[in-house]
């Protein structure tokens, strides 16, 4: 009986022991070197302001923005404009009627060349070509604003320094000038003589209208995007501006 | 002859219990045998086992300090680097106060200059204006001094009436009449310029 414990004793210590063994713990891996536990790819958090490091983040407002001289045979007169494109600039067409010469000038002082202008036949816009590139431009948005919708407008009020303003729409109404066919949109952002030819740009920065006419209530007029989108897609809606010359 | 008489039972159990002890006997050393190599074979065992444990604890001892030491390297650089970028933000905060007055400056100057521009053309509009008015001034002139010349050359004729046919005469004062209604008029029409 004796040896039968002894045997049974042994071959459950070495059950024991080999069922240890498979739960044993293993040994550790090489530590690696602190340099080696940093990534090699950059952080993809970029710090804010980078992008824009204007405090206002207006740089690119600025940059699109466009002071128009209009040099008549009988005096001047000022207004505003925005690029388009490259080449290409918006404003009203009263800012450039009878002139003799057109001279543009960016928010930075720099003077752009024209090479000529077109107005619009039912609405008071008008394009610009410019021979030499211009800093930036805006998207159009794809739709009219909705009253409510905050809008900012950047021109030369007064043929001043560059101004940003900023409103809501509050609506839409017949042009009270006869100027542009439709309806146009009204805003309580605040314009001046010279804002005429104006960007009004929604929250993220496209174009929801040009700024033509101010009301007797201190209310701001646009050509609404949609019709200026509409203008821009008729190859026969504009006409070379007559020179008063 | 005659067998043996046979054994009682007693004595044939006994010879039959004296030859079992000794095959007992054999089985247990074998069994001890056997047991002490399990024993031994265990014994082994758990001290290679005991090794083993010894070694990985050691290891892990090791690797815990390495990794402690990482993360005391890495703590130190992230002190480091937190403290460079509380520098790199204020100075990026310098840099948009500087960039900012720079750019409010940009658009002051750059207005001036519209303004600027904006005088040259009303100022050269003026000069050409000026200019206009000087030459008109100066043809004005000259028409009123063909007209006094032309007076004065009337008034000789006058004088010496008598030598020259009256018909040529009165036509000589037309025409005179005529040029000095004309120097007359762009005369005042020059005056009416320089008041509006």
């Amino acid at each position: 009986m004796t040896r039968r414990r002894t045997l049974v004793a042994s071959t459950m210590m070495l059950g024991l022991l080999a069922g240890c063994s498979g739960t044993l713990p293993p040994l550790p891996d090489p530590v690696p070197a602190a340099t080696d536990l940093v990534p090699d790819d950059p952080s993809p958090q970029v710090p804010d302001g980078v992008d824009d490091l204007t405090t206002d983040g207006s740089a690119a407002v600025r940059s699109m923005a466009v002071r128009i001289r209009n040099v008549q045979c009988d005096g001047l007169s000022t207004g505003s404009g925005f690029a388009l494109d490259e080449h290409t600039l918006l404003t009203n067409k009263h800012v450039v009627a009878d002139s003799s010469e057109i001279q543009l000038s960016t928010y930075d002082g720099r003077d752009v060349a024209v090479e000529g202008a077109s107005s619009a036949r039912i609405a008071d816009l008008a394009v610009i070509r410019t021979t030499e590139a211009l800093p930036s431009y805006p998207k159009l948005a794809l739709s009219d604003p909705a009253p409510g919708d905050t809008v900012t407008v950047v021109g030369y009020p007064e043929g001043g320094r560059l101004t940003i303003t900023q409103g809501e729409v509050v609506g839409t109404t017949k042009d009270p000038l006869n100027s542009t066919l439709g309806e146009v949109l009204v805003t309580d952002a605040e314009v001046e003589p010279g804002s005429s030819g104006s960007a009004a740009l929604d929250d993220d920065g496209n174009v929801i209208g040009v700024v033509y006419a101010k009301t007797a209530s201190d209310q701001s007029l646009l050509v609404p995007v949609s019709t200026v989108q509409a203008l821009l897609e008729d190859d026969g809606a504009f006409a070379p501006v007559a020179s008063c010359s | 002859m005659s067998l043996p008489p046979s054994l009682p039972p007693n004595e044939s159990l006994s010879t039959s219990s004296v030859s079992a002890p000794a095959t007992g006997r054999g089985g247990a050393r074998r069994g001890w045998v056997v047991a002490t190599w399990l024993l031994l074979a265990t014994l082994l065992l758990v001290s290679a086992l005991a090794a083993y444990l010894w070694v990985t604890t050691a290891r892990w001892q090791e690797s815990s300090a390495g990794w402690e030491a990482d993360a005391r390297e890495l703590g130190q650089q992230v002190a480091q680097l937190d403290e460079s970028l509380t520098g790199a933000t204020a100075e990026l905060e310098q840099a948009r106060g500087q960039l900012t007055t720079a750019q409010d400056r940009i658009t002051e100057l750059a207005d001036e200059k519209a303004q600027l521009g904006d005088e040259n053309v009303v100022s050269q509009q003026y000069l050409d204006y000026q200019e206009r008015v000087s030459d008109a001034a100066g043809t004005v002139a000259t028409a009123l001094d063909r007209c006094i010349d032309a007076q004065a050359q009337l008034i000789g004729y006058l004088e010496d009436r008598d030598s020259y046919d009256p018909d040529d005469l009165d036509r000589f004062a037309d025409d005179v009449d005529d040029l000095c209604q004309s120097a007359t008029d762009a005369n005042a029409q020059l005056q009416t310029e320089l008041t509006e």
